[in-house]
C-alpha cells in the first residue's frame, strides 16, 4: 500500500494551469524529491497533499485514506516550510510543542517528544531561547523538530535547505539523510537543486510545467533521461546536445559516424530520422582513435576535475578531463563518446527515443 | 569667501527666519493661553493677553476641574472627564480588536470578495460624517439606545472600524503566510491562531491603533454631542459649553485652564508613546 497516492490531480489559478492530471504513487519509506524549476508546480503540488490548498480535481489519500477533503491538520502530515516560519514570539520549546498542546496530548508526553526531538537534532540547549536568537541552521533544525514531533505518517519538505549557505546546505543534507535512515520515515521534499535531489532522494519525480515528465530512482532519472527536459535539467555540469541523423545503426553528426552499440531503443525508430543526441560530459574521453576531431576552446578547471569545452563542427561539446591531462592543453584533439551513454531524443516530442 | 558659498549662507538665514517664524505663529496662542489660565480674573481683564501673569497660581485650574458651571451644573469639568473616560475605554478596546480581527481574516484567509469588502471599507473610510449622521439617529431611535453609552460606544466602533481593518490588513498582510500554513497543520483554527501566533506578533501594530483610537475618540465632539446624550456628554462637549457659558463675567482663565485640562490625555499619550507609534509604522511599513 502506498503511503502518499496522488492521482488525476488538476489545479489551477484562473487561467492558468499549475498542475495537469498528476499521479503520483508514493511507498512507505520513501524520500521522494519532487524537482523542477520555479514555477513549474512542485511546491503547489506539496501544498494541495498537504491540504494547505483545494484541489480542482483528483484524489490525495494518504496511508489508505482518502483526504482530498480534510483539513491539513486531520491528514497525519507534518510539513517543514523555506522560510522555517517559526512562530517569532515563542520560545523553541514552545515553537517544538504549539502542535501537540493544540491537540490536547498530556503534558508528560509533550515532553518527552519534544526531548526526544530536541535529543535527535542537537538543538537540547536551545530550547529556551527566541528564534531571533537562533542562527539560520539552528532555526533549520527548530523547523524539523517540529515536524518530527508531530510524529506523522508523512513528511512533507518545501525547499527547507534554500535559505542556507552553501557549507551548511552540505551538512544538513547529511543530517536529512541520517535522519531519513534512523525514522525510516516517508518524504516528500521539493528543491529546484538537483545535487540535494540526487543525494537524498530515493525516487525522484522531476516536474515541468504542471506535469511529471520523469519518476524514477535517481541513478535512473541521470543515466536514462525520459525527455529532454530531464535531460538538460538533471546533472551538472550539463549533458552535451548534438543534432544528428540516425541512419541504420549509428548518428550522423556532421561528417562523424558515431556507432550505437546496441542502444536499447523504447519504440522502433525509424531510418533516417532526425535525433538529439545527449551525451554527459564524462562520457566524452580523449582518445588516439577517438571517432570525432575536435578543436579545443577553453578550460574550466573545477578542482577535482576539468571542464574542456571543445569545437565539434557547428556544436560546442565539453569534457571532464583530469586537470593534470587538461592543462596545457590545445589545438586539434580527438575525441571519443562513449556508446554506452548515449541518450537520443525525438526533436519534436523530446522524448527519450 | 567665494560668492556661492555666501549665497547658500544667506540661504540658511533666510530658511532659519522662517522657521522661527513659524514656530512663534504656532506656539504665541498656547503660550497665550497657558499664561491666562495662570492669572486671576482681574489680571485677565486690567492687562493685555500678551502680559505674563504676575503672581502664577492654579487657581483657576482648580476651579475648572471642580466647579466651573455648565449651564446649572457648577461640578467642573471632571465631569466631562469621566464621562469621557467611561466612552474611550470600552470604545478604544472594542474598535481596535474588532479591527484587528478584520484584518487578519481579510489578509490571511481567503474569503470569497475579500478584495470587495476591503474596498467598500477603503469608501467608507472617506464618507463625510454629516451624510450618515440623520438615518444614524433614526436607527438607534428606533432600536431605542440613542442618547445613551452604548450608543455613543457603537457609533465610534462603527466610525473607527474602516480606519482600523485597514491599518491591520497591511500590517498583517506583511507576515509571511508560512506562518499560517505552518499553524494550520499544528492544528489550530482560525482563533487560535489569532491569539497565539498573530496577536502576539502585533504589539507595535495594537500600539499605533490605540494612540489613534485614544486621540480620535478623545477629542471628538460631533458625535459626542449627537448620540452620547445628556448623562454621558464628553469632555470636549462640556468645554464649549463652559466656554459659552455667558452668566456673569466671562471667566477666561478657568476657560483657558479647562481647554487645556481637556488637551492634556492626547498629548500625555502621545509623548508617552512617540516612540512605539514611530516603531510600529516603520515595522508595518518595512518589514513583517
Amino acid at each position: 500500500m502506498s503511503a502518499v497516492s496522488v492521482s488525476g490531480l488538476s489545479k489551477s489559478f484562473g487561467h492558468l494551469h499549475v498542475l495537469k492530471d498528476i499521479h503520483l504513487p508514493i511507498d512507505a519509506g520513501d524520500f521522494t524529491v519532487l524537482l523542477g524549476p520555479s514555477g513549474c508546480g512542485k511546491s503547489t503540488l506539496l501544498n494541495v497533499i498537504a491540504g494547505l490548498e483545494d484541489t480542482d480535481a483528483g484524489i490525495v489519500e494518504i496511508d489508505g485514506t482518502d483526504v482530498t477533503h480534510r483539513e491539513p491538520s486531520r491528514r497525519g502530515i507534518a510539513m517543514v516550510f523555506q522560510s522555517y516560519a517559526l512562530y517569532p514570539t515563542m520560545s523553541v520549546r514552545k515553537n517544538l510543542s504549539f502542535g501537540l498542546r493544540v491537540r490536547s496530548v498530556p503534558r508528560r508526553e509533550v515532553a518527552r517528544r519534544v526531548n526526544w526531538a530536541a535529543n535527535l537534532l542537537q538543538i537540547d540547549e536551545l530550547l529556551d531561547r527566541k528564534p531571533s536568537q537562533l542562527s539560520g541552521g539552528q532555526r533549520q533544525r527548530v523547523a524539523i523538530g517540529r515536524a518530527l514531533v508531530q510524529q506523522a505518517k508523512v513528511f512533507l519538505f518545501d525547499e527547507p535547505l534554500s535559505n542556507l549557505d552553501a557549507k551548511l546546505r552540505a551538512e544538513m543534507r547529511v543530517e536529512l539523510k541520517r535522519l531519513h535512515k534512523e525514522l525510516g520515515a516517508t518524504i516528500l521534499y521539493v528543491t529546484h537543486d538537483q545535487i540535494e535531489a540526487m543525494t537524498l532522494a530515493t525516487r525522484i519525480a522531476v516536474m515541468r510545467d504542471g506535469r511529471i515528465e520523469q519518476y524514477a530512482v535517481p541513478d535512473d532519472v541521470y543515466e536514462a533521461p525520459a525527455t529532454l527536459f530531464v535531460a538538460s535539467f538533471v546533472g551538472s555540469p550539463a549533458m552535451n546536445f548534438m543534432r544528428g541523423r540516425l541512419v541504420s545503426d549509428a548518428v550522423h553528426v556532421g561528417s562523424a559516424q558515431l556507432p550505437l552499440n546496441g542502444y536499447r531503443f523504447r519504440s522502433s525508430p525509424m531510418d533516417g530520422q532526425e535525433v538529439i543526441l545527449g551525451i554527459r560530459p564524462e562520457h566524452v574521453v580523449l582518445a588516439q582513435d577517438g571517432t570525432i576531431e575536435a578543436e579545443t576552446l577553453f578550460m574550466e578547471p573545477m578542482g577535482a576535475d576539468t571542464l574542456g569545452w571543445f569545437h565539434f563542427g557547428e556544436h560546442r561539446l565539453s569534457a571532464r578531463l583530469i586537470p593534470q591531462v587538461a592543462r596545457g592543453m590545445s589545438g586539434s584533439v580527438r575525441l571519443q563518446l562513449l556508446a554506452d551513454h548515449f541518450s537520443l531524443f525525438d526533436p519534436s516530442t523530446e522524448a527519450r527515443l | 569667501m567665494t560668492a556661492a558659498s555666501r549665497h547658500a549662507r544667506i540661504g540658511r538665514i533666510g530658511l532659519y527666519a522662517l522657521l522661527v517664524w513659524i514656530c512663534l505663529f504656532f506656539s504665541i496662542p498656547l503660550l497665550v493661553v497657558i499664561s491666562t489660565s495662570l492669572k486671576t480674573s482681574d489680571e485677565v481683564r486690567t492687562f493685555s493677553i500678551f502680559t505674563l501673569p504676575t503672581a502664577p497660581s492654579i487657581a483657576a485650574w482648580i476651579k475648572a476641574w471642580s466647579s466651573a458651571c455648565t449651564g446649572l451644573n457648577c461640578g467642573g469639568v471632571r465631569v466631562g472627564f469621566w464621562n469621557s473616560v467611561r466612552i474611550l475605554i470600552p470604545s478604544v478596546i472594542i474598535s481596535v480588536l474588532a479591527g484587528s480581527i478584520t484584518g487578519y481574516a481579510l489578509s490571511h484567509w481567503r474569503l470569497r470578495g475579500a478584495n470587495v469588502i476591503m474596498l467598500l471599507l477603503l469608501i467608507c473610510a472617506f464618507i463625510p460624517y454629516q451624510v450618515i449622521l440623520y438615518p444614524l439617529v433614526k436607527m438607534f431611535s428606533t432600536i431605542g439606545i440613542y442618547s445613551s453609552l452604548p450608543c455613543i460606544i457603537a457609533v465610534h466602533v462603527v466610525f473607527g472600524l474602516p480606519v482600523m481593518s485597514l491599518l491591520f490588513r497591511n500590517f498583517y498582510t506583511g507576515l509571511p503566510e508560512e506562518l499560517i500554513k505552518a499553524a494550520r497543520i499544528d492544528g489550530a483554527g482560525f482563533w487560535r491562531i489569532f491569539a497565539f501566533v498573530i496577536l502576539p506578533m502585533s504589539v507595535n501594530i495594537l500600539i499605533v491603533a490605540t494612540i489613534l483610537q485614544t486621540t480620535g475618540i478623545w477629542n471628538d465632539y460631533l458625535l459626542g454631542l449627537i448620540f452620547a446624550g445628556r448623562d454621558n456628554i464628553p469632555m470636549t462637549v462640556q468645554l464649549n459649553a463652559i466656554a459659552t457659558t455667558s452668566t456673569g463675567i466671562i471667566e477666561y482663565n478657568v476657560n483657558t485652564a479647562a481647554a487645556l485640562l481637556t488637551a492634556l490625555p492626547p498629548l500625555i499619550v502621545y509623548f508617552v508613546s512617540g516612540r512605539y507609534f514611530v516603531r510600529g509604522i516603520t515595522a508595518g511599513a518595512v518589514k513583517g
